[in-house]
């Protein structure tokens, strides 16, 4: 194993009882790196994501998260090591106000001078959301949403941020406001992103590289510029 | 604010002593009257905590007060005395509520309240035919405190009354806490609160073990003030939709919303007993659907949110 690989998924197998969804899935994401995994409706993206984070059990393979074997770790656990999801839909707290939250997201820290820190920090990245903060989250927009759910995911002090579905539903103004988001937290914080993207345009945009999952198998994988060229991408994905 | 939280906590005390000496200008039937009216509060918040607040609506939460009544009445028929007994029963109730939750809880919605009820009907079937522990379907005895009726009434009224408040008390303090932030998250989103690292399957079996506990004290007085237990009695389904009636009619998922919806429901039984002798039960029925069409925040719900507008109301009123 690499030393600089963040998280490294080998031979995965996934399904829900009798159904398998992923087979022999290979995965590796290096420190600071954006990685997309891209693929039509039902091919496993999001299953995929809720086996990293621990939501969904797998039945084969290992996944080595900075140099440790978390594949037996439940959820709880793996977010403590460092793992942040933003899952599909947002799922947010509605209930809740803006603030709340964004502080279940830190539910597994103590309630300490750095939360405040991370809280202003996402503050700061999503300037809308401060003013909303007594706000209830259910009356957010949908972009809005977005932003709580990916602060909210910030609020466990991730060192990888995982996030399924960044665009999906959203203005395009605000998808590029999010992009331009992401690099700075890449740049600025260290932090290794892994998403799942619909739209593959951005996905290729985002990320330096990117995995192509075509019913439930990595079918190509490759630097997102030499994906954007491939043939068979471009066909299936892009329509061009 | 904090002034307000003042006045608050100065009512409530005043409500507390007015409470403590009501007693004294009731009847001997109003007082049994009120006593399961704090009974029926105790229960609606061991409710309340896991569907008000958690979104589990827990239909066979009977069987915990039938668990602490037989508990009780077995414990005191072997001498023990009563204030030994009642732990045991606490900690019975607690460990059916541990060992039954963890595969139960994995069940969400309807699921989770059909199989409680179906848990229900197992342990009371059980009860019924082990006649040798239980006294089986005629019912058992326990000793009968050999003092003036109207003073064990009163004892009961107290005793039962500090239990609804030490219950409401503790439901505020876990409300307010970490764990209570916990089991919040689940009802408003348990997808988001496994996602977040919340260990949920903790969260919804601990929840659950204070709901026995908070339930299972409440069937253990009630067997030792009523010196007699049947279990088609203590373990009748009709207590937890008595309860879930409650619970709605004051407000769900708030912390004196069962101790007003049980004044209101128990009063409102009375009254129809009295009036309509033979429909007091298709009375309340239809009060019950009125209730849930006009008013269904519940009673606390309704008055939160006229505050609310009033507040509101006066706020434009400023800035106009």
């Amino acid at each position: 194993m690499k030393d600089n690989s963040l998280l490294k998924i080998s031979h995965l197998d996934v399904g829900y009882g009798a159904i398998q969804v992923l087979w022999d899935v290979n995965l590796e994401l290096k420190e600071k790196e954006v990685v997309c995994v891209i693929g039509a409706n039902g091919a496993g993206k999001s299953t995929l994501l809720k086996n990293i984070v621990g939501i969904i059990p797998s039945s084969k393979g290992e996944i080595f998260y900075s140099g440790n074997n978390i594949t037996k770790m439940a959820s709880p656990e793996r977010i403590k090591m460092g793992l942040g999801f933003a899952p599909e839909g947002r799922h947010l707290f509605f209930g809740l106000t803006v603030e709340d939250n964004l502080l279940m997201g830190a539910f597994q820290r103590k309630y300490d001078k750095r939360v405040k820190e991370d809280l202003d920090l996402v503050y700061s990245l999503f300037k809308v959301l401060k003013g909303y903060r007594k706000k209830l989250a259910g009356n957010l927009s949908g972009g809005e949403q977005q932003m709580c759910a990916i602060g909210r995911a910030l609020m466990s002090h991730p060192t990888l941020l995982i996030i399924d579905e960044l665009s999906l539903g959203l203005a395009p103004v605000i998808v590029d406001d999010l992009i331009e988001i992401i690099d700075q937290l890449r740049k600025e914080r260290g932090i290794s992103i892994l998403l799942v993207e619909q739209d593959v345009k951005v996905a290729l945009d985002i990320a330096d590289r990117g995995y192509v999952l075509e019913a439930g198998v990595v079918s190509i994988h490759d630097t997102t510029d030499k994906l954007a060229k491939n043939e068979h991408i471009k066909t299936a994905y892009l329509g061009i | 604010m904090s002034n307000n939280k003042k006045v608050n906590i100065f009512l409530l005390i005043i409500a507390v002593v007015l409470f403590i000496f009501l007693p004294r200008f009731l009847s001997g039937y109003m007082v049994r009257v009120i006593t399961t009216i704090f009974m029926y509060a105790v229960i609606a918040q061991g409710m309340n905590i896991m569907s008000g607040y958690m979104g589990y609506l827990p239909f066979g939460n009977a069987m915990f007060f039938g668990i602490g009544a037989y508990v009780t009445a077995i414990g005191m028929s072997k001498g023990l005395p009563f204030l030994v007994v009642v732990p045991l029963a606490a900690i019975t109730a607690i460990l059916f509520s541990i060992l039954l939750g963890l595969p139960v809880l994995r069940l969400r919605g309807h699921y989770f309240a059909i199989a409680t009820i179906g848990m229900s009907a197992a342990i009371l079937s059980v009860v019924k035919n082990a006649t040798e522990i239980t006294g089986g379907a005629m019912g058992t005895t326990l000793p009968i405190i050999d003092k003036d009726p109207s003073i064990v009434y009163n004892y009961f009224y107290l005793a039962m009354f500090g239990l609804m408040v030490i219950t409401t008390l503790s439901l505020y303090f876990i409300i307010k806490s970490r764990f209570g932030f916990g089991i919040r998250s689940i009802k408003a989103n348990e997808e988001a609160a496994i996602s977040m690292g919340i260990n949920t399957t903790y969260h919804k079996v601990v929840a659950w073990a204070i709901s026995a506990l908070f339930t299972s004290i409440a069937g253990a007085l009630y067997a030792y003030w009523m010196s007699f237990i049947a279990p088609d009695e203590v373990f009748d389904v009709m207590i937890a939709v008595n309860t879930v009636v409650i619970m709605l009619i004051g407000g769900a998922g708030s912390i004196l919303g069962p101790i007003i919806g049980a004044f209101i429901i128990e009063l409102f039984a009375e009254v129809a007993w009295s009036a309509f002798l033979e429909y007091h039960l298709a009375a309340l029925g239809i009060i019950i659907i009125i209730i849930v069409f006009f008013v269904p925040k519940g009673v606390s719900g309704t008055i939160a949110d006229f505050i609310k507008r009033k507040k509101i109301r006066a706020r434009k009123r400023v800035s106009i």
